[in-house]
């Protein structure tokens, strides 16, 4: 024998004994595609790590995912024998929606009230943990549980309003009013990055200031064929901003990434976009200070309830896996959550010290206890995230006019509405 | 006689058994799953549950997509960036390497710049592509090099500007493609009896002579492999739409199988994606029929 192939067979001899003792253990599988530096990824970690110390006979394993892996093949994964016991999962009708309606979750609803669940959530909370029978969120069965919320405002730099002489502007007029100070001095006022989602949830942010209860539930429910008069109003809101200079043409060559960018180096003073970037601007801006102001709406604002943790049909552990949901849900869990600089519901105020947190967490009360949560414009129809992003780089580099905009979104939207 | 023909035919039989694991892997990997996607394009499908069977009504909303007859003409652009223009330049470059770099600096600098030329076929596609946004981007390399040469006019929004965006990908394509070309047809000239050139180098013929007249008709076998297999991923050109545009501005680099993966992963339209992959695969198909049947009517005529 030679020294090769002996090689070899040491090796596969390791691994089938490897193979074996994983087997004879238990194991407990867990996936989550929340940043590592997140609030959420920081503190899941250290959850996990309780969770293994209390079960020191239980193999854990942790994947990190992505959002876009989930978004793209999550149900793919989930209706095949690879699910993990427990992961977070993609909110929405066209994500969590559509497993749950193809039974390939797991029913949480006796788990909400045996677990002590419903001591941490109220109704409002559990929106889009409900999906009835054909996936549409909002009644139905609890098939996912929420333990932070999110929010899209605009972040903006308080030394340069401060030197710029710009108060936070209160109401929709003083919004441009503050960006023609800033274009005066020769600054780009907002960064944007037309390229990805940032377009679509600024755009958004300025339909839904027009939008009301109705518009709201007609919109997300898929209910009619879509007004489009808060986004035409949205749409001319950008055009004219863009024609004013308060954004670059540029934009539409720029990601999320660039436009994060252009405020954390401190070119321009505002970025509009979602909560998620919390745990980077906490780490990476140094030179200024920096604050969030809600985007002046009469009541609704995009933001939601954040990705669910929901346990696939198949999961081989599922008492883990509430004991973990539990875990995130305790006060311990999310007190700690909002010291990390995220958006927690439950935190105990008196021993949050992150004024980062702090803030989120209140930001995110005030607008939930008002029920402005609009969520998230792409929702009601799969693919309009992609829609949306298409039409928006349209709209930004002038080949679409704001009428032209609405209406192709519009055919989109209709399309859907009638074929579902 | 007789008992020869028949062992003959017995050590066929015998051969054919060594073709099953193939065929089977053919059959699973290749015919199966094409059966499956033409078989799904009939239906409506969400890529869990039960597809519906719904007939021709996938191909007829074909018919009136813009995107899909915009992805189309965007293929025409990324024929002439994945083939017409990388065959050019990779003949241009080989010949120039072959016999002029080669001659005049030596073995050693020819193979460093074919090493060099192919380097974007071995990057892996999504490191190039982050690459190439950063130099792309309105803030990026591109733009700080021409404001710095006092070109600063001439910058652009090369990825989000639907009149650049197009000609930019295109552009990443040719210098991805380039490579290819130029080492095939490298390996062909090293196969040209080099008495051509002396010939034709005595009767006094110039460099351009000499590649139009000895390079390229003596290379024909190569310049036609590689323009068949370009031209078929020109046809299903994705990934560096996917790593740099996503399809942006507005659809503008839209490819069919850029639709195809976002009705697949983004709108769950299964059975839609699977109608227009397979008019895709019936273009490639017809595409590649035409050319071999080109090659094999040329071969038989110069024997």
């Amino acid at each position: 024998m030679t020294a090769l192939p002996r090689l070899a067979l040491v090796a596969a001899t390791a691994f089938s004994l490897m193979a074996g003792t994983a087997l004879s253990q238990d194991t407990f599988n867990i996936w989550w595609f929340e940043g590592a530096d997140s609030a959420q990824g920081i503190t899941w970690t250290e959850a996990l790590e309780e969770l293994k110390a209390a079960h020191p006979d239980v193999t854990v394993n942790f994947e990190q995912k992505t959002f876009d892996q989930m978004q793209q093949s999550g149900s793919m994964i989930l209706n095949s024998a690879e699910a993990p016991d427990i992961l977070e999962y993609n909110k929405g009708n066209a994500t969590a929606g559509l497993v749950s309606s193809q039974g390939l979750l797991t029913n949480l609803d006796e788990a909400f009230t045996a677990e002590g669940w419903d001591k941490f959530l109220n109704e409002g909370q559990l929106v889009l943990s409900r999906y009835n029978e054909l996936g549409v969120y909002g009644s139905g069965s609890i098939w996912g549980i929420s333990t932070y919320g999110e929010y899209v405002s605009a972040y903006y730099n308080i030394d340069a309003f401060e030197k710029a002489g710009v108060n936070v502007p209160t109401t929709l007029e003083e919004l441009p009013a503050a960006f023609d100070t800033f274009k005066a001095q020769g600054v780009v006022p907002l960064a944007l990055g037309g390229a990805s989602t940032g377009g679509q949830h600024l755009l958004a942010s300025l339909a839904y200031t027009k939008a009301d209860d109705t518009w709201i539930q007609n919109y997300q429910g898929l209910k009619e064929p879509l007004d489009g008069a808060p986004y035409l109003y949205a749409a001319q809101t950008l055009t004219d901003w863009l024609a004013k200079g308060y954004i670059t043409k540029d934009s539409t060559g720029m990601n999320d990434d660039d436009a994060a960018l252009q405020f954390t180096s401190g070119q321009s003073p505002v970025y509009v976009s979602g909560t998620w970037n919390l745990g980077n601007f906490s780490a990476n801006i140094k030179d200024f200070k920096w604050g969030q102001f809600v985007i002046p709406t009469p009541k609704f604002s995009v933001g939601s309830t954040g990705n669910l943790w929901v346990i696939p049909k198949g999961s081989k552990n599922p008492a883990l896996a509430k004991e973990f949901i539990s875990l995130l849900l305790s006060t311990k869990y999310q007190t700690e959550q909002a010291n990390n600089g995220g958006v927690s519901f439950g935190a105990d105020a008196a021993q949050v010290t992150n004024p980062v947190g702090a803030n989120a967490s209140a930001v995110f009360k005030q607008i939930a206890d008002k029920q402005g949560l609009g969520f998230y414009p792409d929702w009601p129809v799969p693919g309009f995230y992609d829609v949306l992003n298409q039409k928006d780089t349209g709209l930004l580099q002038g080949t679409l006019t704001p009428e032209q905009f609405v209406e192709e979104i519009k055919e989109v939207y209709d399309d859907a509405q009638m074929s579902q | 006689m007789a008992v020869d023909s028949v062992s003959v035919g017995r050590h066929r039989r015998g051969y054919y058994l060594y073709l099953i694991p193939g065929f089977i892997g053919l059959l699973l990997i290749v015919i199966g799953p094409q059966i499956a996607n033409f078989v799904l394009s009939f239906t409506a499908w969400k890529g869990v549950g039960t597809p519906r069977w719904i007939g021709g009504q996938n191909y007829q909303r074909l018919l009136t997509d813009d995107q899909f007859w915009g992805s189309m003409h965007n293929t025409l652009w990324y024929m002439l960036s994945m083939t017409a223009i990388p065959v050019l330049i990779g003949l241009v470059l080989a010949s120039l390497l072959f016999d002029y770099v080669r001659d005049q600096f030596g073995e050693k600098l020819s193979s460093f710049f074919r090493a060099a030329f192919y380097l974007p076929q071995i990057l892996p596609l999504t490191v190039a592509g982050v690459l190439w946004g950063w130099i792309l981007n309105p803030v990026g390399v591109a733009n700080a090099i021409l404001k710095m040469v006092g070109l600063g006019a001439f910058a652009q929004n090369w990825l989000g500007d639907a009149t650049y965006a197009l000609p930019a990908v295109s552009l990443v394509i040719v210098w991805i493609q380039v490579g290819y070309c130029l080492v095939v047809f490298m390996a062909g000239l090293s196969r040209i009896d080099p008495s051509l050139y002396e010939a034709a180098q005595l009767d006094g013929a110039g460099w351009w002579q000499r590649l139009l007249s000895i390079t390229i008709p003596m290379l024909a076998p190569e310049i036609f492999v590689v323009v068949l297999t370009t031209l078929i991923h020109a046809l299903k050109v994705f990934a560096p739409v996917f790593v740099l545009t996503q399809g942006g501005p507005d659809d503008a680099t839209l490819a069919p199988s850029y639709l195809t993966y976002y009705h697949f992963f983004a709108t769950q339209r299964v059975g839609y994606a699977a109608a227009v992959s397979t008019v895709q695969m019936i273009l490639t198909l017809g595409l590649a029929a035409i050319f071999i049947w080109y090659q094999t009517r040329q071969a038989a005529r110069e024997a």
